[in-house]
């Protein structure tokens, strides 16, 4: 242990002798405090929550992890490059110990950064809280500055897919060495079984069912909140649709329900409703669509009930826990890197895996449309190539792996007033730290331990 | 009248025929290029063994695979064929690395720490404990002459200064095997001499030295055995005795003589030599001796300078003393001592010994190859000495000496 502390400890010398301490310090409080000043919120609590939350905490998360990536690829491939490794590994440190020395010192670092700049997200949050008006910051207090659990209806995944899978076979049976675009077919057919439970069609009413599972027990008397987003099958001349809500069964729970409203089609929506659940905690919710065309409410964000579940200062806590483990994999990311490359290769690798996996979008478009090529708009048709044959299968495994890192979202559960629990935080430890940093820990051990330092030329 | 014995100024170490500290078996390096292909075969089928007390030199022209050899015995690099063990274990074994110390060829440390910051880290590797490290740190760099520049960043040193420091940190262990490649580079002749006093003192407790250089005067001063490289295969190996006597010859140095005795003796002597065979000359002294006494006469005077200071005071724990002595107690010594005044001559030398009927004995019989390299080696250190040494340092270090 003291010769990882030792380790450590001179990594904390090298970032405040070269100053990189004090400048991404000053970078960080300066994103913390210029950015409210230079981008203006409209005086409404979202307006207000999305620059000092969302903005703000994204800054943190891009300065912090580029600085953490350059800092990771620095100290153990400059230090190689220099040669003073020569010097440190002959002693009896074995080159594991330098290599999670290293990393210690970085998320001791990155540890301190996290601590002073989310610490100032918060003091700011909290005083500029009490310059909103008092409407704007009562909706803060109820929507933003809690810790919400979140309740959705079912999601019927299962039932779908065997629909869907029903239907394809007989329609193989039906039309035998029929030549047809087989993988378009079924997507085609699973949207026909999806479509009763998301759509409402014009003039018909939808009805969710939402399990509140154990919070129901302390939920009585608690305001709930209903989070929608739904598509329109047309453009509406005002820009918005007219809806009423339900809430409650008839003769079994408390009914409420709402006055006529008009929502824009394509964004979230959030407004109170009475907690009026059965004893089951079963919450019945119902929609009107009063317009002349269908409303899709998506299965997987359509319709959320959010709830109260603690207080903000924790949950803010965790959130930035899921950052530092973020910061953690990114650490990771570029000390394996500098374990067999030099350090600008090095930099310039674990630069093209950050935005490879921020890119993850375009990826996710490939798999899901099952071809490199995208959807041919002179045909009508999705392209294909022989390269699909290799490459859907690996970006499916890439997919797969950037997901158990980016499966979490706290900056956005944040700034939704989201609970982020002890479960999510420790499965972000577990899949980002343990699996994935500990994957690339792995690799970068064994590629440092192999490695012969002598054959870098010294160049200080 | 004075004789001359050998050019070498041994220092007092065991035989070679003690254990075995560094055993190297057909070690072979070839570097390769990105693609495998072999780029630069650095060192070809090297064989040797480096035995506990001995202050063993590699030697050869710069790209001869001398630095090789050292990161191969370091672990630095791993050997394309043959076999090294260090200790009776392989150079990457990390429990034995506690029992060497390496100064490598440039200063190799962390520009952004001073120096006492530095020793400190390295003595962390170690596991030292806390009092242990302040007390080795201050006497190693009182022992390098940068007690006065302790706060000063490593990058700001000279290189002169640098190589102290580098120094200091290969010895922070008080190591069984000290490995020094090109020991004396940028080091002024102060310097240069300090080292070599130090690797002396060094051999004097058991302590194991390999020492790479091209610098034949270093080689020639200190070391016990040498092997010489060139093109990366061993083209000579033994004692400095065995590579560098001819023994057909030898030198007679005396005061200077009356004209009637110098006609005498060489009267004598051309009854059995021809007259061209012999040659008589006035010796001088070498450049390091006579700059040595000039900046010793300066500090008499207290020349003040504002680089480093001479060193001259090795660490007490490396010499097995537990409180360093005073200055005034280590030049008695030196002058006193046969063993130091041999070692480590401050001024220029002056004819210390006077010739003897043995002496004179010897050096006749010298005519025969005299290849016992233990009869090359002044007197050992008496054993019970190095075990009261080892008793002081065990009892400085808290283990076992």
């Amino acid at each position: 242990m003291p010769r990882l502390v030792a380790i450590a400890w001179l990594t904390w010398k090298a970032a405040f002798r070269f100053r990189l301490f004090l400048v991404v310090a000053v970078l960080l409080l300066g994103a913390v405090v210029g950015l409210p000043l230079l981008i203006k919120d409209d005086g409404t609590a979202r307006g207000f929550t999305q620059i000092l939350l969302t903005y703000t905490l994204g800054a943190i998360t891009a300065l912090l992890g580029l600085s953490t990536l350059w800092l990771a690829c620095g100290t153990l491939a400059r230090d190689i490059e220099e040669c003073q490794m020569q010097v440190v590994a002959v002693k009896p440190i074995a080159r594991w110990q330098i290599w999670l020395g290293k990393w210690l010192g970085i998320m001791s670092l990155n540890a301190a950064l996290l601590a002073l700049s989310g610490g100032s997200v918060y003091v700011l949050l909290q005083w500029r809280a009490d310059r909103l008006p008092p409407k704007e910051q009562e909706i803060l207090r109820n929507e933003v500055l809690v810790a919400r659990g979140s309740a959705k209806p079912e999601g019927y995944d299962k039932a779908i897919e065997a629909e869907t899978d029903q239907q394809f076979r007989e329609r193989l049976d039906k039309n035998p060495g029929l030549k047809a675009d087989w993988k378009e077919v079924r997507q085609q057919i699973r949207e026909s079984i999806k479509d009763p439970y998301q759509r409402v069609p014009p003039g018909w009413p939808h009805e969710w069912k939402v399990d509140l599972g154990l919070a129901r027990h302390f939920l009585h008397g608690q305001p709930l909140y209903l989070r929608v987003k739904f598509n329109a099958a047309e453009k509406s001349p005002s820009g918005t649709y007219q809806g009423v809500w339900r809430v409650g069964v008839p003769r079994k729970t408390q009914l409420w329900v709402s006055e006529e409203m008009s929502l824009a089609p394509d964004t979230f929506h959030e407004f109170p409703i009475p907690p009026y659940f059965d004893d089951q905690g079963i919450l019945t919710i119902g929609f009107g669509n009063l317009n002349n065309t269908s409303l899709l409410f998506p299965l997987d964000d359509g319709l959320e009930v959010l709830y109260p579940q603690g207080g903000f200062g924790l949950n803010y806590v965790r959130g930035l826990g899921i950052i530092f483990c973020w910061m953690a994999l990114l650490a990771a990311l570029g000390l394996a890197a500098a374990s067999f490359l030099s350090f600008p290769v090095a930099a310039f690798l674990s630069l093209g895996v950050l935005i490879l996996a921020l890119s993850s979008g375009t990826i996710a478009n490939a798999v899901s449309e099952g071809t490199l090529m995208g959807y041919n708009e002179e045909t009508n048709k999705m392209g294909h190539s022989v390269l699909d044959v290799l490459a859907i299968p690996v970006f499916r495994f890439v997919l797969h792996v950037i997901n158990l890192a980016k499966d979490f979202s706290p900056i956005e559960s944040l700034s939704t007033g989201r609970s982020i629990t002890w479960g999510q935080l420790g499965l972000a430890f577990g899949q980002i730290v343990l699996l994935l940093g500990g994957l690339l820990g792995l690799f970068g051990i064994v590629a440092f331990t192999r490695r012969e330092l002598a054959t870098a030329q010294g160049n200080q | 009248m004075t004789a001359t014995e050998s050019p070498r100024t041994s220092p007092l170490a065991s035989r070679p025929d003690g254990e075995v500290v560094i055993s190297v078996t057909g070690l072979t390096k070839v570097f390769k290029d990105f693609w495998g292909r072999p780029k630069a075969r650095a060192v070809d089928d090297v064989d040797f063994a480096v035995h506990r007390g001995e202050v063993f030199g590699l030697l050869g022209p710069n790209g001869s695979g001398k630095s090789t050899t050292v990161k191969l015995l370091l672990g630095l690099l791993y050997p394309t064929k043959g076999h090294i063990e260090v200790f009776g274990h392989s150079p990457r074994h990390v429990p034995t690395k506690s029992h060497i110390g390496y100064l490598p060829e440039e200063s190799y440390l962390y520009r952004y720490l001073d120096s006492r910051e530095t020793l400190d880290f390295f003595a962390n590797l170690f596991r030292l404990p806390k009092g242990d490290r302040a007390k080795r740190t201050e006497q190693l760099l009182e022992m390098v002459g940068l007690s006065q520049t302790r706060t000063r960043a490593v990058g700001e040193f000279s290189k002169g200064m640098q190589r102290r420091i580098g120094l200091a940190q290969a010895l922070i262990n008080d190591p069984d095997l000290v490995i020094l490649d090109e020991p004396t580079s940028g080091l002024d002749p102060i310097g240069c001499r300090e080292v070599k006093d130090l690797i002396v003192a060094l051999a004097r407790r058991g302590k194991t030295i390999v020492l790479s250089s091209h610098l034949l005067a270093d080689v020639e001063d200190v070391c016990d055995r040498v092997v010489i490289y060139y093109g990366g295969r061993v083209q000579a190996m033994g004692t400095l005795k065995e590579l560098l006597a001819t023994p057909d010859a030898i030198r007679i140095t005396t005061p200077a003589l009356s004209r009637e005795t110098m006609a005498r003796v060489l009267n004598t002597i051309r009854q059995d030599v021809a007259e061209d065979k012999v040659q008589i000359d006035t010796p001088t002294q070498n450049l390091e001796s006579y700059f040595l006494a000039v900046v010793e006469r300066a500090q008499r005077a207290a020349a003040e300078t504002s680089g480093a200071m001479s060193g001259a005071t090795v660490a007490a724990y490396l010499l097995g003393n537990e409180e360093a002595k005073p200055a005034s107690d280590r030049i008695l010594e030196r002058l006193t001592l046969p063993q130091a005044a041999a070692a480590a001559p401050a001024t220029a030398p002056q004819p210390a010994q006077t010739v003897d009927e043995e002496k004179l004995e010897a050096l006749t019989r010298s005519v025969e190859p005299a290849l016992d390299p233990a009869s090359a080696k002044a007197a050992p250190a008496q054993p019970a000495d190095l075990e009261k040494a080892n008793e002081k340092l065990a009892a400085l270090l808290g283990k076992q000496g």
